[in-house]
């Protein structure tokens, strides 16, 4: 009895611990036998990385956190332990990231090269490869939480605007509100009637428009009409004849317009002797005016006129007589 | 009233001196070691081996009634691989080690207050002390030593069995697979999970059967006092796993 209750007591043990310590190892992801490599990455945060998260490649898991301390430079340090076989990028780095809405956080195993598109990752792999020391550069996204926080606060904001709305529309802004649809709605009323009206107006403006097109149309033929005759016209050298004919003109004009400048200067320049001319002509007729002189006493002694004019007939006839009868009064003689 | 509290003052210091005075009697019977030995093996097999039918069938139905329950909880909100969170979660840091401790201290602490308080009626702890053996070191350390040892066993398995009746529960009711149930149940595991469930179901082993020896060992007045210190074993030890429940959970979680 006793060696029996020795063997149950010694079995159930023995069984409980082998269930634990399988247990415990299968649960939290121990690779045993398999060789296994610990790399060490930096963050300015883990955020919500734990021991035992996982570390995925691609999305695929290819290890876990071993450690998270602490380190000078208010650095935190991660122990990654990656499963045996896996390549690891050329430049690896390591973004802590939330996996699921759920709290649940992994170490993303990526390539620093390329950069991150996200300018605070980058910023902070960045430093974190600047503070040296061959370990990974980390990163860490914002978690949820944070997300949620600034939604929070967005709604926070939104519910005040919204309480501010509900102030400002009391029971006078409703009816006014009210009151201001209505005339809003006999605003559209009158506003239908004069766009109805208009409709008229431009429905006849649109007619008019209509037969202004066809007497344009009409218009257009005609001319096109027309210069299809001046086309046929002008093929043959004619317009080019009228052209050189109107240049012809046309210089003709510039001589014609250069003499009549020079008859000006000629003119400008004879203007003082005209001036003199006028002014002696001036005296003429003065003395003439005044009877003075042999053309003031012409004109003013009709005596003196007729004898003139009977002299110069009795001149006429003294001609007349000497082609008549030149040997009256000429004698030629040689010797 | 005022002498009804002076008593029931008077009679607590009692109490606590008694107990004082018991773990000191017990400590100084534990290195007679080859008296308790052999009887601590008699009752690890009593304690240990042969509670195991009860405290798996509690485990195995636990773990059932978790899934189902953290299935309908979860539906259209959260995951449904989170059941094998919650349930390994669950059976791990608290049903696991209380409801194990529960029905043990009415099994165990029961039957150790009745059988105690049975030789202390009928004299037979006299006779003991009369042939020169140490009640403590015969009957108390090798009780009490059994249970805190047997204790983290029987919850180990607890464990295990509730984990698997839910994970068997996932599979064939709530059509969730093997790899999900599993990817929640390792999601958030951490080692301590399993050894703060073994320490504290330790403590409650130790709790139970010391309850049941100081109680059984105090038992008066023939077998309706053997009856009371029955049911006085199984409510303070009862009582005493939920206060440690929560006192463990404050210190050590």
């Amino acid at each position: 009895m006793k060696r029996e209750n020795e063997f149950a007591v010694g079995i159930v043990v023995i069984a409980a611990l082998a269930l634990v310590v399988v247990g415990a190892l299968w649960l939290s992801g121990a690779h045993l036998g398999k060789a296994e490599a610990t790399y060490t990455a930096r963050f300015r945060t883990v955020g919500g990385l734990g021991v035992g998260s996982p570390v995925v490649l691609r999305g695929v898991r290819v290890g876990r956190i071993e450690a998270i301390r602490l380190a000078p430079g208010n650095w935190v340090e991660a122990d990654l332990k990656i499963y045996a076989g896996v390549t690891i990028p050329e430049k690896p780095a390591v973004i802590a990231a939330s996996a699921s809405l759920f709290g649940e956080w992994a170490a993303t195993l990526t390539s620093s090269e390329p950069p991150p598109a996200d300018p605070n990752i980058r910023q902070d792999l960045a430093a974190a490869q600047a503070a040296g020391g061959g370990k990974w550069p980390g990163a860490t996204l914002p978690d949820i939480g944070q997300l949620t926080a600034q939604a929070s606060r967005i709604a926070t904001d939104i519910g005040t605007v919204a309480a501010r709305v509900q102030t400002a529309f009391d029971s006078q802004a409703v009816s006014d509100l009210r009151r201001s649809i209505r005339d809003f709605g006999l605003i559209a009323d009158r506003l239908v009637q004069v766009t109805n009206e208009q409709a008229d107006v431009i429905g006849n403006v649109g007619s008019n428009l209509r037969r202004g097109s066809e007497v344009l149309a009409d218009a257009a033929g005609d001319l096109h009409a027309t210069l299809g005759r001046v086309d046929s016209a002008t093929n043959q050298g004619q317009l080019a004849t009228i052209l050189n004919n109107t240049a012809a003109v046309s210089t003709d004009l510039r001589t014609a317009s250069q003499d009549l400048r020079s008859l000006m200067g000629a003119a400008n320049r004879n203007q003082e002797s005209l001036v003199r001319v006028l002014v002696a002509a001036d005296t003429v007729l003065s003395r003439i005016a005044n009877r003075s002189g042999t053309l003031g006493l012409l004109v003013a002694d009709s005596t003196l006129y007729r004898e003139s004019a009977l002299t110069m007939i009795q001149l006429r006839q003294l001609l007349s007589d000497i082609q008549a009868n030149p040997r009256k009064y000429f004698t030629f003689s040689v010797f | 009233m005022i002498q009804a509290i002076g008593r029931r003052a008077v009679t607590a210091v009692e109490a606590v001196g008694q107990v004082g005075h018991f773990f000191q009697d017990m400590v100084r019977a534990l290195p007679d070691v080859r008296t308790w030995v052999g009887p601590a093996i008699v009752q690890m097999r009593r304690v240990g081996v042969d509670s195991l039918p009860v405290a798996l069938f509690i485990a195995a139905f636990t773990g059932v009634v978790l899934a189902l329950q953290a299935s309908y909880t979860f539906t259209g909100a959260v995951p449904l691989y989170f059941v094998g969170t919650l349930v390994g979660k669950t059976m791990m840091l608290e049903l696991g080690p209380v409801l194990a401790g529960l029905a043990l201290a009415g099994r165990v602490g029961a039957s150790m207050a009745a059988e105690l308080g049975t030789m202390k009626v009928t004299e037979q702890v006299d006779a003991l002390e009369t042939l020169a053996y140490d009640p403590y070191a015969y009957l108390v350390v090798p009780r009490v030593i059994a249970g805190t040892l047997m204790f983290p066993i029987i919850v180990a398995f607890a464990m295990a069995t509730g984990i698997v009746t839910g994970w068997l529960t996932s599979l064939a009711l709530l059509d969730l697979s093997t790899n999900d149930f599993l990817k929640g149940l390792k999601l958030f595991y951490v080692f301590k999970d399993i050894w703060f469930g073994l320490f504290k179901s330790a403590t409650f082993g130790f709790t139970i059967t010391l309850v049941g020896c100081i109680v059984g060992l105090d038992t008066r007045g023939g077998a309706q006092g053997v009856g009371r210190a029955t049911t006085h074993a199984v409510v303070y030890s009862a009582i005493l796993i939920l206060v440690l429940d929560a006192f463990w959970a404050v210190v050590l979680l």
